[in-house]
């Protein structure tokens, strides 16, 4: 009475009900295709977030908005009020503030150069966001603070503007127009590849912020801006520091609301935790219920088979199967039909999570991750399938399975 | 080498109403005999033979096979003793469906110990005249030859008693007089036999009637000149 007899017995009858076989397969590639992709996928996401976020903002960097609301797209205040003086203002009296970067820009301004047109984000700093923003010019060089002060008509470029706009010719001191206005090209920014809102942030200008305001925006507000902390423990003092300075400098009565949004350490961190929890709380448990309604229909599946063969049951028991016999056959049958569902559902999910990885831009899907996730899930499916089943097959008596 | 002391055997309906399959049977088969079960439909028969084959377990008396008490068995020990010493062959045949020939003689080896089984199969088919349909599949196959693969599948583990339940109940005249040539021939090799029936022409095959009514034994005979197939077919 070799279990091993039985099992490659039992995995052979996949064989002998192809209609079964099929329908189970199907139900458990579905649900475990649906866990595998949102759990590689959101992976590959959570991944991508934490590595942009901590790019963006550190762990000791405090950002600044024009108008209140939300960070994440709230509705803004009326009337810019955020200016430079605002920002110079805070970094003389807040020693915890080590440097500073104001911007300002045109999402998608109109770029020339010779007769080839392109639209690219244009954004206005100071010398000092290659610092602040720990983004530097891989060739040629950054503008300085005498051309920040004098409004000097330089750009940076991205790569994809080199591509796009320059087709592969060297960018450094060619002349390119943002809308009408000539800017000198000094330098190629190192690429940096799509942010979370999936824009391309090497299709970007970068010019001093008074050229930018005075030259081509024409306003005397700037959109906002980042701080940097010498220490990151005093970031939520700093905030508060910033918030009076702002609302006294702005001349907001105490029942008027913030018309600056500032944003710390710990509500990044908090961003973060929500997007976590959106990836391995509440996506999962939408594939989740896909992969119990795989199981269910699997269960259902086998029950009726167990139905249909009482007789072959109580055959098996009359030429000497015991109870163990039967269940370990009709768990095997259902395990190896499901997890073979489960191992077409892994390959799809894999390749799915893939395909959404490249149009999302979130870096590689790790194989190993997705083979971890379907292993378990086909086996939770397999193990769901089959015990009820098996059980139920090897309760009956031989003597009335056999009538 | 069997014998049944007072077995008493009771079901309870749904209902709650009791039913006494089994009155106070005691029965005695020695080692080689043909002996036939008969009597009307709900008379016992099966009961009789499930016992006989522990596939079920009497609620009162004792049961010794080759004389070893085996009425207190657990249903492990019960089942590895089927493997061994009982080969079955029912009326509706209990094929696997899309299974061989083949295959389906050897499900009993699935759950034995035996070491080698290497060509047993073919050997059990030989014995029933279906070397040529191995690869068969049950509809591919006659009832009496599919009933013919259930007595190899029966016989393949060499067991020391073969129960038959209405073993002709779904055959046409011809089959079931292959089928009891067929047995005939296995116990003159020697093969314990006991067949459950209801009709007096297949009893009139054996070497011994036992007439069973409503649980009880109420005649027990040897067959003075039992019909013979196998000398008929020659
Ligand atoms: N599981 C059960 N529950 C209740 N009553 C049962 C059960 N099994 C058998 N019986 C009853 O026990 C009696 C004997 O049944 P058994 O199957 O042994 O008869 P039989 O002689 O084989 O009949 P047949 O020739 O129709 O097969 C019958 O009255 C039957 O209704
Ligand atoms: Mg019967």
């Amino acid at each position: 009475m070799s279990p091993i007899r039985i099992v490659k017995h039992s995995v052979r009858t996949m064989a002998r009900f192809k209609l079964r076989t099929g329908f189970m397969m199907l139900g458990s590639m579905v649900g475990v295709a649906a866990l595998t992709f949102v759990l590689s996928a959101g992976r590959a996401a959570e991944r991508k977030t934490i590595e942009t976020v901590s790019r963006m903002f550190g762990d000791s960097a405090i950002l600044i908005e024009d108008g209140g609301g939300h960070f994440a797209g709230g509705p803004r205040g009326q009337g810019s009020r955020l200016k430079l003086d605002d920002l110079d203002a805070i970094a003389r009296e807040l020693p915890n503030v080590e440097s500073w970067d104001p911007q300002q820009g045109l999402p998608g301004g109109s770029v020339r150069h010779g007769d080839v047109t392109e639209r690219a984000r244009v954004m206005g700093e100071s010398e000092r966001s290659e610092h602040v923003w720990g983004r530097k010019a891989s060739r040629g060089e950054y503008f300085d603070a005498a051309a920040v002060k004098a409004a000097d008509r330089v750009a940076v470029v991205g790569e994809t503007v080199v591509r796009t706009l320059f087709k592969g010719e060297d960018p450094l001191g060619a002349e390119i127009r943002i809308g009408s206005v000539p800017f000198r090209v000094i330098g190629v920014l190192e690429p940096w590849g799509t942010d979370p809102h999936g824009m391309d942030r090497d299709n970007e200008v970068l010019v001093p912020i008074t050229t930018l305001m005075r030259r081509v925006t024409n306003v005397d507000t700037i959109a906002s801006a980042k701080l940097l902390l010498r220490n990151s423990n005093d970031a939520e003092r700093t905030s508060t520091e910033i918030r009076r300075i702002l609302r006294a400098r702005h001349a907001l009565a105490a029942n008027e609301p913030d018309d600056f949004t500032i944003i710390t350490p710990a509500e990044v961190r908090g961003m973060v935790a929500q997007v976590q929890k959106v990836l391995f709380l509440y996506l999962p448990l939408v594939a989740g219920v896909a992969l119990v309604v795989g199981a269910l229909v699997s269960a259902i599946l086998m029950l009726v088979s167990v139905n249909a063969r009482t007789g072959e049951i109580g055959l098996r028991r009359a030429v000497g199967a015991g109870i163990g016999d039967i269940r370990l056959q009709f768990l095997v049958e259902s395990a190896a039909t499901t997890i073979a569902g489960g191992a077409l559902g892994i390959a799809l999910g894999y390749a799915a999570a893939r395909a959404a990885a490249s149009r999302m831009h979130l870096g590689e899907v790790e194989l190993i991750t997705t083979l971890l996730f379907g292993i378990a899930a086909s086996t939770a499916v397999g193990l769901l399938a089959g015990t009820i089943p098996a059980m139920r097959a090897a309760r009956l008596h031989p003597v009335d399975a056999l009538r | 080498m069997i014998e049944l002391q007072h077995i008493n055997k009771t079901y309870t309906r749904p209902t709650g109403e009791a039913v006494h399959a089994l009155i106070d049977v005691s029965l005695r088969i020695q080692r080689g005999e043909f002996l036939a079960i008969a009597g009307a439909s709900g008379s016992g028969k099966s009961t009789l033979m499930h016992i006989f084959g522990l596939l079920d377990s009497p609620d009162g008396g004792h049961y010794l096979l080759d004389g070893e008490d085996v009425s207190g068995l657990s249903v492990k020990q019960q089942a590895r003793l089927r493997n061994r010493k009982v080969g079955f062959v029912f009326q509706s045949f209990h094929l696997l469906p899309r299974t061989s020939a083949l295959e389906n003689v050897e499900l009993p080896l699935l759950y034995s110990d035996r070491g080698s089984t290497r060509g047993l199969g073919r050997k059990a088919l030989e014995a029933v005249h279906l070397s040529d349909r191995i690869h068969h599949r049950p509809s591919e196959l006659s009832g009496g030859q599919q009933q013919r693969v259930a007595i190899a599948r029966a016989l393949i583990n060499e067991p020391d008693l073969l129960l038959a339940d209405e073993p002709t109940g779904n055959l046409d005249r011809q089959s079931a007089s292959e089928v009891m040539a067929l047995f005939q021939a296995l116990n003159k090799a020697g093969r314990t036999i006991v067949v459950v029936t209801h009709d007096s022409e297949v009893a009139a095959h054996c070497g011994r009637i036992a007439r069973i009514e409503d649980g009880r034994i109420v005649s027990d005979q040897p067959v003075p000149q039992p019909k013979n197939l196998m000398e008929a077919a020659q």
